[in-house]
């Protein structure tokens, strides 16, 4: 090979490697934020809480401007030949993810200090940098590698996180994750040979994967395809392979949840959006595969999330219900699935965002993410009580908040692909789907029913809450109630994303 | 005044926002604040009636049929494949929703008056109380799907917590119940919403999108435009139009719920599917039986002035929901299960009435006799007859009145005693004559007296109901005739309780009661009077509100009568 590259074609690699680096600032603002947060904190002995905090507030604001100024690029970038595939729907993901992380950090601010100082050294920062850098590449990636390679990064920075910080939960639930997590990688490698093997191709999006695939058997690209869907479902959190998922959440402090429970899980159905437009012209049933995947999800999550005791356990168990109902965005299959998944996606991230920044304040106060512990205080602390019926509500997917236009608009696009192929499977899933709201306003409703309906057992009255706490929470909370009303700013941003269908 | 309806819907939202900014030095003007928001909706809601013009008749399923309008486009979504689909913000008023405004800005009103007294957290109760009103008034007049689910949703919220923090001792339970159990009714409509809005296309606005200029293109001439494909599926505006979705022409050709091709869904007609699932959605909110579990426990648990709301309006909603949805948009499936509606609304009947002669707690006696009224709803829908379905609405009308009667009389035991069991008390005509008075007026109408307004209600519900048979055939003659039944033990409990509360020697189980026996003061009068009057005036002079009522229902026998002629 390296005898027939000529001097020229060196030149125009250099030069396309070049121009793809251009393209790739956003990121690499992320890796010079993270090595500066490394000097950062080798150089500064003491009081280092503000400095790394302002590095990586401003490094994650950066590499926002620096998507966003990509937006208006109309093409579909194929970056380092083809290994990379930057388009509009990588664009927003990277946006949303951004702000998600910034969101976590700001959580992490108001976290109580004295248990976990998240800005004391600078490792906590500099790993969730890179379950965002890990992730950002996800959904870029089309390259079967690049997929795996991007996985890892995410996995790696991830068990780290669990088991970092002090406890011995911290450790257990940390092995636990490693090792579900290192079997599910290896499944997905393996699958991913297969796909490599019948095709001869690692890009999922070139003509040769597709067509490659669409004369392959049955049985040899179903066991291919599931064993690749196993590692992507990890990520997502869904069913069959959730079950690290409640105790990595329990173990980990609040911000970490909040990250885990978005970043990972947006980037894999980026992925898994990119993978469906490759594997839907073969012969496999894959919008039965992930029905059945989504249907369980939902049951499974919200049974499981029904006789929870701990908030951020409950919420872990709705996440995993959560990851069904965006999993209909890619049962749907079509140009409003992946839109609605999309708008779906960052109203979650919204709502996530919302409800664990308030159950850091209720933690602050009250040194338990236990239900019991909430008994009766929200006639001590009504106006942060209204906000978690709100953020409750939109979790459930009622209106008038953006839950509801999200669960509204991602079961129209099933329903609109039942109209057109009258195949049942998709009845079943909009009907299950819908139901499961029922099961989930129950445990959805749950910190509300101890706030206002259980009367107040303890004496101590909670200290008061800042003003500026409150006022942050506000401004988390009101885009979901003004995304109901005016939900057309959303949905006209995925509109113009073209996925190429 | 060219907004009414919006008024109407917007003032308990502005007052329930002045009751949250109002500090707590101010605790006493908050019933205040509340009592005046009811008051002026009350006062526009007769204005509303004044103004509507019931001589205009028209088909049910043309906007110009429609009074006091207001529509403006509130957002239009394009998304991938389903294509463009339009919200708007639209009210208007005719026959089968005005008189139910005009229900629920009486027993709002009243529905305050009752809650003069609360004194546990007053703000939160008032600013909830005025989020309700909006949310019922609004789901009243909206004609818009989209925008009367909001409404329809989001008053299970407010009564959650009205029923859950300031309910009697099981009300964690009864409100959680309470709210489960409506929300897997709002789930099905929502399903039935989904499946709608796919298949029906705002011809207005598809005819601006195909460059037609709509001032001198008429909506027929786009629907025909439509039907011959000129006007291509992926061009079409979807919409949430509840008025659209009463004219089959505006459905999308090939469209699962499309009227000329027959699509199944699990084996069935989709149609049918649809139409099911609305009437299992509304009879759940009605209730009907067997999706009545959750009212009896909800009405015990509920403060009394909640209870009157819940009687008095929201299981109207149900009722309101059907008509609205169910039976004009899906008269097929309408009648092809008549034969089922008109079975439950008889069984509601029979089975409320034989719970209620059950009954030890008065509350829940009630609660049973309204399961048991909202049963010839049912009855009198099923029989596709305009005396049936008039005789439908006025029930609902009536028993909005007389059930709000019943639950304020159950309250004036309750707020002396705390107890509310029937056989705790005897002879209370000699203590309290003057109450005894308002419970046997409010038990008789109850029981269906002629000179009172649910008389009227259920002599239109059986004429309705026998003349079904030879007229359309929607139901047979003895489902009427074994649902007189109900009447014979209607009386009967009624009567029983009267004699065993009321009659006889004064006796009450427990002495500390004596000295809280006292008969009614103002405010009960002020309450229950004014109902009274009301039961007795719509009793005598029915024609005041047939009138109203009886110019929508000529066009919604029409208008579901032509679709299912062979």
């Amino acid at each position: 090979m390296m005898t027939l590259l000529q001097q020229g074609d060196l030149s125009t690699k250099l030069e396309q490697i070049g121009e793809s680096l251009t393209w790739l600032l956003p990121e690499v603002t992320l890796v010079i934020t993270l090595i500066l947060l490394i000097c950062y904190d080798l150089i500064f002995k003491k009081n280092k809480s503000i400095g790394l905090a302002t590095i990586s507030f401003v490094g994650l604001g950066f590499s926002i401007f620096l998507s966003a100024l990509q937006w208006n690029q109309e093409s579909q970038l194929n970056l380092f030949d083809g290994l990379l595939h930057l388009d509009k729907l990588a664009i927003i993901l990277k946006i949303l993810f951004c702000t998600v992380l910034a969101g976590s950090l700001i959580i992490a601010v108001k976290a109580n200090q004295d248990r976990d100082d998240f800005f004391e050294s600078s490792e906590l920062n500099t790993l969730l940098l890179g379950v965002l850098i890990g992730s950002s590449f996800m959904v870029m990636s089309t390259n079967l590698i690049l997929i795996y390679l991007s996985i890892e990064v995410v996995s790696i920075s991830s068990y780290a996180l669990t088991a970092i910080t002090r406890g011995k939960k911290k450790a257990e639930a940390g092995l636990k994750y490693l090792i579900f997590g290192a079997a599910a990688s290896a499944i997905m490698l393996y699958g991913m040979s297969w796909l490599y093997g019948f095709t001869g191709s690692l890009d999922i999006s070139s003509e040769t994967f597709i067509s490659g695939l669409q004369s392959i058997d049955i049985v040899p690209l179903s066991i291919a395809g599931l064993l690749t869907l196993a590692g992507i479902l990890f990520k997502l959190g869904a069913f069959p392979m959730h079950i690290w998922s409640p105790d990595v959440y329990e173990a980990a402090p609040i911000p970490i949840v909040n990250t885990f429970s978005v970043i990972p899980k947006l980037a894999a159905l980026g992925v898994l959006i990119r993978l469906s437009l490759g594997l839907n012209p073969s012969t496999i049933d894959w919008p039965l595969w992930i029905s059945i995947t989504a249907i369980a999800s939902m049951t499974v999550g919200n049974f499981s999330a029904l006789w929870q005791k701990d908030i951020k356990r409950m919420l872990a168990y709705s996440s995993i219900a959560q990851a069904g109902f965006l999993l209909v965005g890619i049962v749907a299959n079509s140009e409003a699935g992946f839109e609605s998944l999309l708008f779906y996606g960052m109203i979650y991230g919204l709502m996530n965002l919302g409800a664990f920044y308030l159950v850091q304040l209720l933690e602050n106060k009250t040194g338990s993410t236990q239900f019991e512990a909430f008994k009766g205080k929200g006639s001590e602390i009504p106006y942060l009580g209204i906000l978690t019926v709100i953020v409750m509500i939109s979790l459930t997917g009622l209106p008038p908040t953006a839950g509801f236009n999200a669960k509204l608009f991602i079961f129209s696009a099933v329903y609109e692909t039942y109209q057109i192929s009258a195949n049942p499977i998709y009845m079943l899933v909009l009907i299950i789907g819908l139901i499961n709201t029922v099961i989930a306003l129950f445990y959805y409703l749950k910190l509300p029913y101890f706030m206002f309906l259980k009367s107040n057992s303890s004496q101590v009255p909670l200290t008061k809450y800042r003003l500026s706490e409150l006022i942050l929470g506000t401004l988390l909370i009101t885009p979901l109630l003004l995304l109901f009303f005016r939900s057309d700013w959303f949905v006209d941003l995925v509109n113009s994303i073209n996925f190429g269908l | 005044m060219g907004n009414l309806l919006s008024y109407i819907i917007f003032i308990p939202l502005i007052a329930a926002a002045i009751v949250l900014v109002l500090p707590k030095k101010l605790e006493h003007s908050y019933k205040w604040v509340t009592l005046g928001a009811s008051g002026l909706t009350l006062t526009l809601a007769i204005l509303t009636i004044l103004k509507f013009d019931a001589t205009k008749t028209g088909a049910i399923s043309s906007e110009s049929t429609l009074q006091l309008v207001e529509k403006t486009e509130w957002f239009r979504i394009s998304l991938g494949s389903i294509g463009s689909f339009s919200v708007d913000y639209f009210l208007g008023v005719d026959g089968i929703n005005l008189s139910m405004l005009l229900l629920a800005a009486i027993v709002l009103f009243i529905g305050v008056i009752a809650s003069w007294n609360l004194k546990k957290k007053r703000k939160g109760y008032f600013s909830l109380y005025l989020l309700l009103s909006s949310s019922v008034l609004g789901c009243f007049v909206a004609l818009d799907f989209f925008l009367f689910y909001l409404f329809f949703e989001f008053m299970l919220l407010p009564m959650y917590f009205l029923i859950g923090i300031w309910g009697g001792p099981r009300r964690e339970y009864a409100a959680i119940k309470f709210f489960l159990y409506t929300l897997l009714g709002s789930i099905l409509i929502l399903i039935v919403m989904i499946g709608l809005y796919n298949s029906v296309y705002d011809p207005v606005r598809t005819g601006e999108m195909a460059g037609y200029n709509m001032s001198s293109t008429s909506i027929e001439q786009i629907q025909a435009l439509v039907k011959s494909g000129q006007i291509e599926t992926e061009r079409l505006v979807k919409s949430f139009n509840m008025i659209y979705m009463a004219d089959a022409m505006n459905y999308i050709p090939g469209s699962v719920l499309d009227n000329d091709v027959i699509k199944t869904v699990f084996g069935q007609p989709a149609r049918w599917m649809a139409f099911l699932a609305l009437l299992i959605g509304f009879a759940i909110k009605l209730p009907a039986v067997p999706f009545h579990t959750w009212l009896p426990d909800a009405h015990v648990e509920a403060p009394t002035p909640i209870s009157v709301v819940l009687a008095g309006i929201l299981l109207k909603i149900g009722g309101y929901g059907l008509i609205r949805t169910a039976f004009i948009m899906f008269p097929d499936g309408a009648y092809h299960y008549s034969w089922m509606i008109g079975f439950f609304g008889m069984l509601a009947i029979i089975y409320g009435a034989l719970n209620a002669l059950a009954q030890k707690d008065l509350k829940k006696l009630i609660a049973y006799s309204s399961v048991s009224h909202m049963g010839f709803v049912l009855l009198g829908l099923a029989a596709f007859t305009v005396e049936g379905v008039t005789g439908a609405v006025y029930q609902m009308f009536s028993h909005g009145l007389i059930s709000s009667m019943l639950f304020l009389i159950a309250g004036v035991i309750y707020d002396r005693t705390h107890d509310r069991l029937i056989e705790n008390y005897g002879g209370l005509s000699i203590q309290m004559p003057k109450f005894a008075v308002f419970v046997g007026i409010a038990f008789f109408a109850s029981l269906g007296l002629p000179g009172f307004s649910g008389f009227i209600a259920e002599l239109m519900v059986f004429l309705g109901a026998f003349k079904s048979s030879h007229v359309i055939g929607a139901i047979p003659s003895w489902m009427p005739i074994v649902a007189t039944l109900g009447l014979v033990l209607g009386a009967g409990y009624y009567l029983w309780t009267f004699q065993r509360m009321f009659l006889g020697q004064f006796w009450v189980k427990s002495k500390e009661w004596l000295p809280e026996m006292e008969d009614l003061n103002t405010r009960e009068y002020l309450m229950l009077v004014p109902l009274v009057i009301l039961i007795i005036i719509f009793g005598i002079f029915p024609s005041l509100l047939l009138n109203l009522i009886e110019n929508g229902m000529g066009g919604f026998i029409e208008h579901i009568t032509a679709s299912i002629n062979p």
